[in-house]
């Protein structure tokens, strides 16, 4: 007994599990690193389109793993697209009425992506459920009207939106490359961009999976009256997470504007980008960091395989996919997968509770 | 002595229902006082107004000398009051460990890692609920359920401790557990402020009762004092001779 919980606690430990959950996003940050250089090398032309569908699962599972943060403290926000939007224009805007440097855009929108979040989350987080998710929506479309409308469209383009200039020109050199190399060396640049903003966004998750934030979130989630008596101030928390969360959509918002060409009211705020990061997560496993990066990753090349070989009514069927999804799997992959290491574990024989559950707890811990 | 929890004049209206009314009380430092009185005589709401989730139509609380009326629950918690649900409200996704660790990181506005999981391990211990620390707390049974609200609010490392119906639903045996821990706690300076319907536990603990009826204040004194008291026994008839068995 005395022995079981003194293995319990150091297993338990912060820097443990903070530096595994670190050295495997150095893993990943490595796989990311080579992927384009290998894609290239297995399959040549077609790489380019391989990179741009890694560029998408990129993208969203930002999206998914910023979303999942605030999903944390039990707020279902639907402002992903305004932050994300934000951040487009904050470039847009930046590089069309200035002379700045062609990448002072992503910092600051980040910074926008933040003040904002601090703005619209001290009003609306005393809200709860499905009033904070309405209020949030609202404010998506408050602030496409302030960028269409109420800008001076000197400034920020009005409903045609504004030219952004690429981050990236490969210039060709003939006899040296194939033509198709251009567009691959110019996703290739793209994907290291969306490569880092995702491993920020992974240490982040990982940051507050292993220290008391995450205490402090799932007590607000589950029984946010309960966890202001133990001493957690929910209002600091939620803001902390919208913040952190909105700063890195902002982010997202701002090299995807780059990556397009312009910013423009319809897409940059579309709630399109808003279910993208709600419906992923779920899919995925929520309140994870690594079931909405997998979710991006599924999500992405199922959709873009049906696009292939269904041409017109590929929606529908990706649709059905995530409806059965959420009616077979209601705890995302990340479930499925818990449930299936579970019973490996226990092998055929009855299931022993106490050898079980230690191993189980650690896992749940887990990033 | 000194006055550690105090209500001045508190009132709470629930739109026409007066739940509590001109309600004033001094907890000195120390001392273990009982709230007793019948179903729906404020009792609860009492203590929802002392913890800070309710806040009051009138009145003030005051927490060591200091006006809190307006402060959020976790500045109170903050401030060394710690509470105890009637109806047990355990964060079912986490473990047992994982509830207690909440209230030992959060208590205090700045515990360290370490001194957090200290007191969490004490408080585990003291409640009999080590054993069982890396159980969901959804799986825990009542008796369990109310061990653990007593070790989370005892991670705080609260001065005073709310404790409302923490007794209900145990066997002897186990209240008998429960009385030991309270007057354990109490030896070691915390003040403690209970609600109870089980007579013989108030008896055996109380060094003061408040008696409320109506939420108001129908009698205070000692345990003797206040069973004595012939508006205590009328506004009990039945009920107690009931429960006291």
């Amino acid at each position: 007994m005395n022995a079981a919980r003194k293995g319990a606690v150091p297993a338990r430990g912060a820097p443990a599990g903070l530096v595994r959950d670190l050295v495997l996003t150095g893993v990943f940050g490595l796989a990311l690193f080579l992927a384009p250089t290998l894609l290239r090398d297995w399959f040549g032309q077609a790489s380019v389109s391989y990179l741009s569908l890694g560029l998408r699962a990129l993208a969203v599972a930002v999206l998914a793993l910023t979303w999942d943060m605030v999903a944390r403290t039990g707020q279902l926000s639907l402002a992903h697209g305004a932050f994300y939007g934000a951040g487009a224009y904050t470039a847009a805007i930046l590089l069309k009425n200035t002379g700045s440097p062609l990448w002072l855009g992503i910092p600051l929108a980040a910074a926008v992506g933040a003040v904002l979040a601090l703005g619209l989350g001290a009003v609306t987080l005393r809200l709860f459920g499905i009033y904070f998710a309405i209020a949030t929506l609202a404010f998506t479309e408050v602030l496409k009207a302030v960028v269409q409308e109420a800008l001076p469209q000197a400034v920020a383009g009005g409903a045609a939106g504004i030219n952004v200039p690429a981050l990236f020109r490969p210039t060709f050199v003939p006899g040296e490359m194939e033509r198709w190399e251009i567009a691959f060396l110019r996703n290739q640049s793209y994907f290291y961009v969306y490569a880092g903003i995702l491993l920020l966004a992974i240490v982040v998750s990982v940051l507050i999976q292993r220290s008391r934030l995450r205490s402090a979130f799932t007590a607000i989630r589950t029984n946010e009256w309960v966890a202001s008596v133990v001493g957690v101030n929910p209002a600091r928390y939620k803001l902390l997470a919208f913040v952190l969360s909105s700063a890195l959509v902002g982010m997202l918002g701002a090299v995807e504007a780059h990556r397009l060409g312009s910013a423009v009211p319809e897409g940059a705020f579309a709630v399109h980008v808003t279910v993208l990061a709600l419906v992923t997560p779920i899919f995925g496993g929520l309140y994870t960091t690594v079931g909405p990066i997998l979710a991006a990753g599924v999500l992405a090349t199922i959709e873009e395989t049906f696009k292939r070989s269904l041409s017109d009514g590929y929606m529908i069927a990706y649709g059905l996919v995530l409806v059965l999804a959420i009616l077979f799997m209601p705890r995302g992959l990340m479930g499925l997968f818990r449930g299936l290491t579970r019973r490996m574990k226990r092998g055929p024989g009855p299931p022993s509770e106490a050898s079980a559950s230690p191993a189980a707890g650690g896992e749940e811990t887990g990033a | 002595m000194s006055t550690v929890l105090e209500a001045r004049d508190l009132a709470k209206n629930f739109g026409g229902l007066a739940a509590v009314t001109s309600l004033s009380f001094r907890v000195e430092a120390g001392e273990i006082f009982a709230i007793i009185g019948p179903n729906g005589a404020g009792k609860t709401t009492t203590l929802d107004l002392l913890s800070g989730m309710l806040s009051p139509t009138a009145g003030t609380v005051h927490l060591a000398g200091r006006d809190v009326t307006r402060l959020p629950p976790y500045a109170r918690c903050h401030l060394g009051l710690g509470r105890a649900f009637q109806v047990v409200q355990p964060f079912p996704e986490m473990t047992v460990e994982e509830n207690v660790l909440v209230g030992a990181q959060f208590g205090e506005r700045s515990v360290s890692g370490a001194e957090a999981r200290r007191r969490a391990d004490e408080a585990l211990e003291r409640t009999g609920m080590d054993r069982l620390r890396d159980v969901p707390a959804e799986d825990l049974n009542l008796l369990q359920e109310k061990r653990l609200e007593i070790a989370r609010a005892l991670a705080t490392n609260p001065e005073v401790l709310l404790l409302d119906e923490v007794m209900a639903g145990l066997r002897p045996a186990e209240a008998r557990e429960a009385v030991t821990l309270v007057k354990q706690l109490n030896a070691e300076g915390v003040t403690v402020v209970f609600i109870e319907h089980v007579m013989p536990v108030v008896r055996d603990l109380a060094h003061r009762v408040l008696v409320m009826d109506y939420g108001r204040e129908l009698a205070m004194g000692t345990y003797a004092e206040v069973t004595a008291d012939e508006r205590v026994v009328r506004a009990y008839l039945g009920e107690a001779d009931a429960e006291a068995t």
